[in-house]
């Protein structure tokens, strides 16, 4: 059952208007209002393992023609010539009611579940992935973004955050990563400006000489409370 | 006997009704329409955070709620796709975050939606 009452209220934005007074003249007909803030959520979370909303994986220049979407876990990593990156894609069509195109989007958060942090502070960059991929084939040598790493420059990220040990790194324990925001991403693939192809996780600064790992839980793990979420919270009037 | 007396005086507040609305004069004979925009404490980025118990989400935390939308109402309900539940509970004076507990703990589901309304303050 949905909650028509709610979601009309706030696809009006408009209720809680009332008549307060009807004098001698309609031209003095007053009305009084209340703030009214509605707000819509859409949460994609990788339940259950086997759902095709969200697809995960990790490609491996140590392995570079082999897939791993059906791995429980996901990695970045930066070392000379290990390098991994995660592709990451959420099914933004599955949300009910559909976000319309017009929506205006507030906040769009990446949620990713780490459970492996290095241990130097190390940043991490979001770019939308701008082509087509599957989760039971990709490879690191054929990946959207090729396999030069560093690649695409760090400019060109849409999203950050930190991870590591390291006193006063942004996420220095296990738990879902906090600062992942892809706002900007999701209201192009909300409004068709773009194609939602999900995102690729790398690290900022690939090749390290020290290799560098952060693993995270995929949806393959089938731990509800660690599974990769989108969250997506919008209004419908602006 | 009360209710004699009570009845007799929502007689003659209906009465003192009518007799108001007997007085309206149109003083023109157009009729305009307009849209007003309905007043809001915020168009921030709230944060939205389902709060699991097991395999159940039984509440929610909305944050970075600003102090515009202190002394509000948050109604919070959580849709899984099968069903539903709501809870509320007051934005403290200065904003911030808050939890709301549902009535009933949904199930998480791969797509749920989570409508927010924040009334007054």
């Amino acid at each position: 059952m949905k909650p028509r009452a709610l979601r009309t209220a706030a696809a009006l934005g408009a209720l809680l208007v009332t008549l307060t007074a009807l004098t001698s003249s309609a031209a003095s007909l007053s009305l009084t209002s209340q703030n009214f803030t509605p707000y819509l959520t859409c949460t994609v979370t990788a339940t259950p393992a086997t759902t095709t909303a969200v697809i995960d994986t990790t490609v491996k220049q140590g392995n570079a023609n082999g897939n791993f979407g059906a791995v429980n876990t996901f990695t970045v990593s930066s070392g000379n010539t290990v390098n991994q990156r995660i592709y990451i894609k959420f099914d933004l069509t599955t949300c009910s009611p559909a976000i319309p195109a017009t929506a205006t989007v507030r906040l769009a958060t990446l949620r990713l579940y780490v459970t492996v942090l290095p241990a130097a502070c190390r940043t991490i960059d979001i770019f939308p992935v701008t082509a087509s991929w599957t989760e039971l084939a990709i490879t690191w040598n054929t990946q959207p973004f090729g396999t030069t790493i560093n690649n695409p420059a760090s400019g060109s990220r849409t999203g950050t955050f930190n991870v590591g040990t390291p006193a006063g790194c942004q996420n220095l324990a296990a738990g879902y990563v906090v600062g992942a925001t892809v706002t900007t991403d999701v209201q192009a693939f909300v409004a068709g400006s773009s194609t939602n192809f999900g995102w690729m996780l790398r690290d900022d600064v690939e090749g390290s000489a020290t290799t560098r790992t952060d693993t995270y839980s995929a949806k393959e793990l089938a731990t509800i409370a660690q599974e990769p979420q989108l969250v997506v919270t919008y209004v419908t009037v602006p | 006997m009360w209710r004699r007396a009570v009845g007799l005086l929502l007689l003659s507040a209906a009465g003192a009704v009518i007799g108001m609305a007997a007085s309206v004069t149109f003083t023109t004979d157009k009729i305009g329409a307009s849209t007003v925009t309905v007043p809001r404490c915020t168009a921030a980025s709230l944060t939205v955070l389902q709060n699991l118990t097991a395999t159940t989400i039984t509440s929610v935390t909305v944050g970075a709620i600003p102090s515009a939308c202190g002394g509000a109402t948050l109604q919070v309900t959580v849709n899984n796709g099968t069903t539903n539940s709501s809870g509320s509970a007051a934005v403290p004076a200065g904003g911030g975050s808050v939890t709301v507990t549902l009535a009933v703990a949904q199930a998480v589901s791969a797509t749920e939606e989570t409508d927010l309304v924040l009334v007054g303050p």
